[in-house]
Formats: C-alpha cells, structure tokens, sequence
C-alpha cells in the first residue's frame, strides 16, 4: 500500500543518524542542475483529455461516424441533385438504387452533352419551359435562343463541339439511350439592349440514382433523410444547449447559496423528477399547439418569425426541455459544486482574499466543465429519441418539414410494401444515437478519469 | 426508517397533486370551451359551464377537480365514446389490466435476462462472449421502440408469417411474443449494461479479494458475493424502466394493434378527447410515482448505509 512506503521517506528518518557537516556539501555543476529541470512540457487539461480520448478506439470509431454523419446531413444535400420538399415527376415510388425511366434518357443525353434544362429533373408545377428569350453560358461561351413554344417532355443540351451547338430532344425520341431525333435551336444574336430581355438557364447536375428510392409523391429519400437528419441533430443539440444552460444555472445557485435555499430548490428538483415527464410532454404538445400558432400568426417580431419558422411541434419540444429536463442536469453541478466547495484551493483562495466571482470563475467552472460537456453530449441522443418518439404519435415536427422520427412514421403506412423506406431512415437515427452515446462514454472516460474502471 | 417512509409517501402524494394541478392549469390553457360547437349558442355554453362548475373561479375548480380526481370520478368522453365517465372507458372495458399485464411481462422478461446477461459480460470480461453482448446492448439502447416494434412486425409476422400480425388482447402465448420483445429490448440492454458495469465495480472490492483468498470459488463469489452488491443500482433503475415500459407501450400497442391504455391514450390525442388525456396521464403518473417510491423504500432496505433522504447527498 502507499502509505506503507510513504514512512519510507528519508524525512522519517531519525534526527539521530542524520550526521552531516556543511563541508559534505558541494556545489551542483550546471549539467546536474539542468538535468533537474522538468523538460516535458506541462500539458493542458483538455490537451491531456484529447489524448486519452485517442487511445479509445471505440470512441474515436464513433467520433469519425458521428462527422460522417454530420456531413451526410450537412454537406450531403450539395452533392446530390434532389431537394428535400420537390416532387419529381415520374420518379414515384422507386427502389433504392434506381433511376425512373425518364431519369435514363436524360443520363444517356448526359454523355454528349451538357444538359440545362430537362422536365424530368424539374419538380412540382416546373414541369414545362415556358416560351420566351433564354441564353446558356457553357465553356466561356454564350448562346442566346428563343423558345417559340412551351416545352414540356424535354431536354435542352449543348454540344460545343457543333457549329450551332443548342439542341433541344424530345425525350419520346430517345429509346434504350440512342437519340434518334433532335431539333437544332436558332440562335440569336441580340444587341447590348435586348440582352436585358433574356434569362438564364443553368446547367443541371448529373443524373444521380435515387440511393434510398422514392416515396409515393416523387420525393427522393435521401435528400429527405440528409434534411431529417439535421433538423434531428439541430433539435437535439439545442434541445441539450437549454438544458445545460437552465439546468448549471440552477444547479450552481443551489450548491454555491446553499441553506435554505438550496434546500427549497432542490425540493422543486425532486418533484420534477419524480413528475414521468414523456406523459407531460405529451400533454403539453396536445395544450401548446394552438396558443403557440396563435402566438406565431399574430407575431411580428424576428424572434416569433423565427419560431414560426420552426413549427409548434418543435418549439413545443424545446418549451418541454425548458420546463422538464433540466433537473439531472441541475443535480449533477450542483453535487460538483458542493463537492468542490469543500476541496483546499477553494479554502486557500478564499483565504488569499479571493472574490466570489473570481473563484468561481477561476476555480469551480472549469473543474464542473468536464462533466457538463459530458451530460450535454449525452442529452443530444436522448432529445433525438424524444422527438423521434413524438413524430411517431404525429405531435413532433410538422408537415413542410421533416425529421428523422417524422420519415420513419410516415414510412410505415406503407411498410409492408416499401419496407426500404423505413429502415433508411431508421438506421441513419440509429447510427446517429448510437455514435452519441459512444462519444459520450469516450468523453466520460477522457475527461473524468477518475471515473475509469 | 418509518418516518423515512412517511415522509416519502407525503412527497409522492404532494407530487401526485402537482402533477394533477399541472394537468388542469394545461387543460385550462387550452384556447375555447369544451362545449363549443358549431351549433350551440353562447346561452347554452354558459348553461354547461354552469351544470359542470366551469363558471366558479380557477382554484374552487380546481379543489373540486381534485376532490373528483381523488374520488374516481375522471369526467365524461368528449368524443371518443360520447358521454361514456372515463373511469368505466380505462377500467371496465380491460384497457388498463391489458396495459398492465404486458407491462409486467416485459418489466420481468428485461430483469430476468438482463440481469444474468450482465453477469456474464463482466465474469467473461475480455472475452469474445462481452464483446459479443456489449456491442448487442450497445445497439439495444440505440434503437428507437417503434422501429424495432415494426421491423419485428415485418421480418416475423408479413414476411414469414411465424407471428400474428395483430396481436388482438393477447390471448395466445404467441401473440404476447413480438410486443414483449419489442417493449423489454431496450431496457434488457441497459440493465444488461448497467449490471456489468456495477459488477465489475464490486468485483474490485476487498470482500472479493478476501472471498478469493479464501478459496471460494469464482462462480460462487459472483453469486453470492459480487451480484447481491452490485445490484444496488440495478434496483434504483427500476423505476424509470417502468416509466419507459409505460411510455413504449404506446408505441407498441399502436404498432401490434393492442387494444391496450397506451394504444388508446395515443388516440385520443389524435382525437383531442382532452377528458381522456388527462385522465390517463393522472392515471399512468400516478403508477410512475408510486413506483418510485416503492423502489426508493426497497433501495432503503437492501442498503441501508445510504442516506436517500438527506439533502447533502451528492
């Protein structure tokens, strides 16, 4: 045991035995001073947390699923050509990994071609080119044409390599990729005052499979997944960011006045605890609907625009987490606190004249960090689940928009024929929870390792 | 330890008070009368309002709603089952004891197993076996009820018909099989995690030490020695698995067509029948609390050193 070998120590030695002279003593040279030196560099805490954290296979397995998915959610929907509200004509009710059949005329195009304006690739009411003036810019080169007729049912590509290079296809007049017919368009050449008159068409993006398949109004589920996804991980990272916010606040107030207030306000902690909150939260999505849609039709101000913006169902779930979760949180820092208050530096700063501010600035916070960053981390995924949960009743996000919980639920009217449309979804929350959690363990185990078993 | 339990049914009593005030301030908020119709004249409304006491002031309504509450009297079924008292909706017509009996099936299954899977994961530490499992439960806490509920439904019972898809009021021991499953999964995993976690805790304990030193048996000191300590914070858990059993029936009921409290309380949201919302809220608040409290006196009396009610615990 340690305190076995501490009465070891030279200092315990008998006075007795100790028998030196000060001529016994000699000067160090300058290579024994410097040896004595600390030559490794001091290592900050988080520097040091980082490092513990990379050791952990696990969590840095997770941490590079959860950027993964970060990006898949947030990069994603620049990559593919398919937006998540738009429904694509023809494109209802695909497999994954598939085009519609029009999809496949326009990709054969695509290998001659630069392809900018296509009635396949258009959504919702954009289905045909209206007549009128339009130019395209292609490699450095601009092509001004006027569409005599409405165009619907094809395909404007250019070919650069042809003298008067603007085609537009019939996509009847494509069959197993071959064009078998195709119209020259008449350029114009207007002067510098009528150019004013003309309007932009903008190359397409390539015909990309629909990865995750179709749903039966045409919307691609992948776009409507990577959409999903971030309102799920936006939801719960604020939904986390309210409760570390209400939940130190009140916790730290409790721990630092203590007494009788501490007592009162931990009294109110155990009765929301003890109150099972999902059944209040939905309680309160049934009750808050309607004053909060009230509250959005009559506000005029960019703070209710914005919520407006959100939807009551996901700014219910942010007033619940307000109101209902915040207590574990408030628990944990105020027991940090408590815990800290009676540890030596804070006697010793206090002793040195130290304000309260200051040590709780320089003393109390950035020992509790460790742990809020953790109990933040972990009431991400918890959040996702709760609105995914409420999706699934149909009380979470609401119709224009969509999350994660939203599309699983609304994949399972039709699960016994498009199962796909659900395990989608599905496994992309999963992942998403389950990389949180893991980095969450990671985190406790980096930034607490006292904690490590 | 008997003023210990007073006081903490005095604070589940207060916390069912709350819970019923909080609930009736919310059905208070709710923007226009019960009683508006499309036909009905303000004269009538206020006779309603009359018959049924809504004309008093808040807190006269809200003592006698309590008083009902208290009484058994949860009001009439707005639209659902029109006119029909909620009491006789929740438990007459086998809603609750449905809701109940899988409940209890599932809390049991998540015990059982779990517990003895956690227990092996921690005596088999390192090995594949805890590999095995951990990653399992690792990915039981990740996966949302409801899809676990429909991917069940659709591998076992529409593609290989081994289940029936509806599972009706459980009469047969196959139809209890899928939404067990599917409700106890997730709590199987996390007590499994939680058990392993605290029995590795108690296996570094000096009692393990000396009970080793003394030639006991490994399997035996798990038995015997390690499980009963780390079962402490097992215990503890128990009390939100009932309320997350209670919160997954919901979903699980509406998925397997379970004709159970939670498939109809999700209906009647739907439907906005507010008497019933509220009703089985109290209703299902009430079970969770009490829980609470019974796990907090049994974690009391399992552990006696630890001082639950003291207000410097950390």
């Amino acid at each position: 045991m340690k305190q076995t070998f501490a009465n070891l120590s030279p200092f315990h030695v008998s006075p007795k035995r100790v028998d030196i002279m000060p001529q016994d003593y000699e000067l160090a040279t300058n290579s024994e001073k410097e040896s004595m030196v600390e030559t490794r560099k001091s290592i900050s805490y988080w520097r040091d947390a980082w490092r513990r954290f990379k050791k952990n296979t696990v969590s840095m397995g997770a941490l590079f699923l959860f950027i993964l998915l970060f990006l898949f959610a947030f990069i994603g929907p620049y990559f593919i050509p398919y937006n998540y509200e738009n429904q694509y004509r023809n494109s209802q009710k695909l497999s994954p990994f598939t085009y519609s059949e029009k999809e496949l005329k326009v990709k054969s195009v695509e290998k001659n071609f630069s392809t900018f304006w296509s009635s396949t690739m258009q959504s919702g009411s954009m289905t045909s080119l209206p007549e009128g003036k339009y130019y395209i810019k292609n490699k450095g080169r601009t092509y001004y044409f006027t569409n005599n007729s409405m165009l619907s049912d094809g395909i404007i590509a250019v070919n650069s390599k042809w003298d008067n290079p603007v085609i537009s296809i019939k996509e009847s007049d494509i069959t197993d990729g071959v064009i078998e017919r195709s119209s020259v368009v008449t350029l114009d050449n207007p002067t510098p005052n009528e150019i004013s008159n003309y309007s932009k068409l903008n190359t397409l993006s390539r015909v990309f499979p629909h990865m995750f398949g179709t749903d039966s109004s045409g919307r691609d589920i992948m776009a409507r997944t990577m959409y999903g996804a971030r309102v799920s991980i936006i939801i719960g990272i604020v939904a986390a960011l309210i409760v570390l916010i209400i939940g130190s606040i009140y916790g730290a107030i409790s721990g630092l006045v203590g007494g009788v207030v501490d007592f009162g306000m931990m009294r109110i902690v155990e009765l929301i605890y003890s109150i099972p909150e999902v059944l209040i939260v939905l309680l309160l999505q049934v009750v808050l609907k309607d004053p909060l849609q009230a509250w959005f039709d009559s506000g005029s101000t960019a703070f209710s625009r914005a919520m407006s913006d959100l939807g009551t169902g996901i700014v219910s779930i942010f007033i619940t987490f307000a109101l209902l979760y915040w207590v574990g949180m408030a628990r944990i820092v105020r027991g940090q606190v408590l815990q800290l208050k009676k540890q030596e530096f804070v006697t010793a700063a206090n002793a040195l004249g130290a304000s309260k501010a200051r040590i709780i600035k320089r003393h109390l916070l950035p020992n509790c960090v460790g742990q809020l960053v953790i109990q933040t981390c972990l009431q991400i995924p918890s959040a996702i689940f709760l609105e995914s949960f409420l999706s699934f009743l149909g009380l979470g996000v609401s119709a224009p928009m969509a999350s994660l919980g939203s599309l699983c639920s609304d994949a399972l009217a039709t699960i016994t024929i498009y199962p796909f449309r659900l395990t989608c979804p599905a496994v992309v929350l999963t992942l998403i929870v389950l990389s949180l959690n893991l980095i969450g363990d990671g985190l406790r185990d980096a930034l607490d390792p006292r904690l490590k078993k | 330890m008997i003023w210990y339990i007073i006081k903490r049914i005095g604070f589940a009593i207060l916390t069912v008070l709350v819970v019923i005030t909080i609930v009736f301030f919310l059905m208070n908020a709710i923007p226009g009368s019960p009683f508006l119709t499309e036909k009905s004249t303000p004269q009538q409304i206020e006779l309603a309002n009359i018959k049924y006491g809504l004309d008093k002031p808040l807190l006269v309504q809200l003592k006698n709603y309590i008083v009902n509450y208290l009484k058994g009297d949860f009001g009439t079924s707005l639209k659902m089952q029109e006119g029909a008292p909620v009491r006789d909706i929740i438990f007459r017509q086998g809603k609750f004891a449905l809701s109940i009996k899988l409940g209890l099936i599932s809390l049991a299954l998540a015990v059982i197993i779990g517990i003895p899977i956690g227990c092996i994961s921690a005596y088999k530490r390192g090995t594949w076996i805890d590999g095995l499992l951990r990653v399992v439960s690792t990915i039981g806490v990740a996966v949302p009820t409801f899809v676990l509920a429909s991917e069940l439904l659709i591998t076992f019972a529409v593609n290989r018909t081994w289940f029936p898809v509806n599972s009706g009021s459980l009469t047969s021991f196959k139809s209890y099989v899928l939404p067990v499953l599917s409700l106890s999964f997730y709590y199987l995993c996390s007590i499994a995690k939680r058990t392993r976690t605290s029995m590795l805790d108690a296996i570094n304990q000096d009692y393990i030490r000396t009970a080793k030193a003394k030639g006991v048996k490994t399997r035996w000191i798990i038995i015997k020695h390690a499980l009963r300590n780390s079962l402490v914070p097992v215990v503890t858990y128990l009390g939100p698995v009932l309320a997350g059993i209670i919160t997954g029936s919901l979903v699980v009921e509406s998925t397997f067509g379970i004709p159970g409290l939670g498939r109809y309380f999700v209906q009647s949201i739907l439907n906005r029948d507010y008497p019933i919302i509220m009703a089985t809220t109290v209703i299902l608040a009430v079970l969770v609390i009490f829980t609470n409290l019974l796990v907090d006196i049994a974690y009391k009396i399992i552990d006696p050193r630890i001082n639950i009610s003291s207000s410097e615990e950390i």
